[in-house]
């Protein structure tokens, strides 16, 4: 499946965690090329549903269909883990250099000229070649946040998942994160981008996923507006700040 | 007091003169515990691994057990496996008992439930994110188990070093497994026991200053490396 031609359904996800439901049968779909703008207030289940998609929580029930018809989650698995890359809020970096983070999706079966080509490569698509040997653990948020997409970028995924990508970064950092975001997206790399703030992606998203009591409503991005997000419960007020 | 100092003085110089007999209960309480260590570390650490990140039934059982055992006095793990080892126990036909195997046997009991639960908690304190990141960006099972690990490995290498200080200096074990016989089992521990019974203290002593100063080196190491890990966490 080529990166354009993505296309990725994800069906009927249903996760608890005790006694709570946080996802209650949703429904979505991803395609290459397309940022799909996932909102909803914190705690309504954003990352959660991130990290299923991504392969790294298990969902009670799940199907998916990455182009061989509807499987379980737990049969697609493997491919998931594949296809996708999953972004945290904040960015995890190993111990060790940038150049150590870059390279650590890349193939083990790479020679050591390739994998310092596509290294390079990485350092020059995020502009981090000023900051190649600094030890990545002590690098600002902005600065992580950039190793974590050219990290992404390099494994060359379907499916990029962003969770929160510029929440508690200055408006510099920000901007530059969101160049790289845009720039994911012309690959035809398929976001989905995690936000409770979207303000600030609102108009690179092709499709709005508001998330109310564990269950996905779609909107168009143009019908967006702060007043169609419903709070987590009905009587929680939910104010969001719009820059 | 004279006497205790006089008898210092004589420990150190049958230190420094390299007494063979002497540098051979050395060795051979290293060739043991380091043997015990390689042995239990891995499987220990991934079973720390498993408690920490595999949801299980049976789990919270198995870390209260692990937390138990911690407690248990080496002359009891030694009893247990004197019982199974001897001729007449379920393992008697293997003939370890009083050969430098039983000890090791005994000794891996003893580290085993402190790599598990210092390995835990090191584990269980580390970044889940370490784990996501690694799944996410390509790593099979092992490889992010192996990168999560590296991530914390300060904690871990205190947990092997913690280890290491318990099973050098345990007597009971050594004692009812070796046999302490010279030149064979006799480790530090049980020929200090010996020779104090025998009122021959300076051997005792030059051997409890081995002892002492290899306390001090894994308390210096122990602390050094649980500050690197606090730094570069």
């Amino acid at each position: 499946m080529s990166k354009d031609t993505t296309h990725i359904s994800f069906g009927n996800i249903h996760k608890h965690f005790g006694k709570r439901a946080v996802l209650n049968g949703v429904s979505m779909e991803l395609r290459g090329g397309e940022c799909s703008l996932l909102t909803g207030p914190n705690g309504s289940g954003k990352t959660t549903l991130l990290l299923i998609c991504a392969g790294l929580e298990r969902p009670d029930q799940a199907e998916l269909d990455l182009g061989m018809g509807m499987l379980s989650w737990r049969r697609s698995r493997r491919s998931l883990l594949d296809k996708t890359v999953y972004l945290h809020q904040q960015p995890y970096m190993f111990d060790g250099s940038v150049i150590d983070n870059l390279g650590y999706g890349l193939p083990k079966n790479m020679s050591r000229k390739e994998r310092q080509q596509h290294i390079d490569r990485g350092l020059e698509w995020a502009d981090l070649a000023p900051i190649a040997d600094a030890h990545a653990k002590s690098l600002s948020g902005g600065e992580k946040q950039r190793v974590a997409l050219a990290r992404a970028w390099l494994r060359n995924p379907a499916v990029l998942l962003l969770d929160e990508p510029t929440a508690n970064m200055d408006q510099v950092s920000r901007q530059r994160s969101y160049e790289l975001i845009q720039q994911l997206k012309s690959e035809g790399i398929a976001l989905l981008i995690a936000s409770h703030d979207p303000a600030h992606f609102i108009s690179e998203a092709d499709h709005c996923l508001a998330l109310k009591y564990g269950i996905i409503h779609k909107q168009q991005p143009s019908d967006w507006s702060v007043d169609n997000i419903m709070p987590l419960h009905p009587n929680q007020k939910v104010i969001y700040g719009i820059s | 007091m004279d006497n205790l100092f006089t008898a210092t003085i004589e420990a150190v110089a049958l230190l420094i003169r390299g007494d063979p007999e002497l540098w051979d209960i050395i060795a051979v309480s290293f060739e043991v515990s380091v043997m015990a260590l390689l042995i239990a570390t891995p499987p220990a650490l991934l079973t720390a691994f498993v408690l920490a990140y595999v949801q299980f039934p049976g789990r919270r059982m198995m870390i209260s057990i692990f937390s138990t055992l911690l407690a248990v006095p080496a002359v009891v793990v030694g009893l247990t496996f004197y019982l199974l080892l001897s001729r007449q126990g379920p393992l008697g036909e293997f003939k370890l008992l009083f050969t430098q195997s039983a000890m090791i046997i005994g000794q891996i009991a003893l580290c085993f439930p402190i790599l598990v639960s210092m390995g835990h908690s090191t584990l269980q304190a580390a970044d889940k994110r370490a784990w996501e990141t690694a799944r996410t960006l390509g790593a099979k099972s092992l490889r992010a188990l192996m990168t999560v690990m590296y991530e914390v490995r300060f904690g871990l290498l205190a947990a092997v070093l913690a280890s290491f200080g318990r099973i050098i200096a345990e007597v009971g074990a050594s004692m009812m497994l070796g046999g302490n016989i010279l030149h064979y089992t006799r480790n530090i521990p049980t020929a200090i026991a010996l020779e104090t019974s025998k009122g021959e203290f300076i051997q005792g002593i030059a051997l409890g200053l081995v002892l002492i100063t290899l306390a001090f080196v894994l308390n210096i190491m122990l602390h050094h490396v649980q500050g690197r890990g606090r730094v570069s966490s």
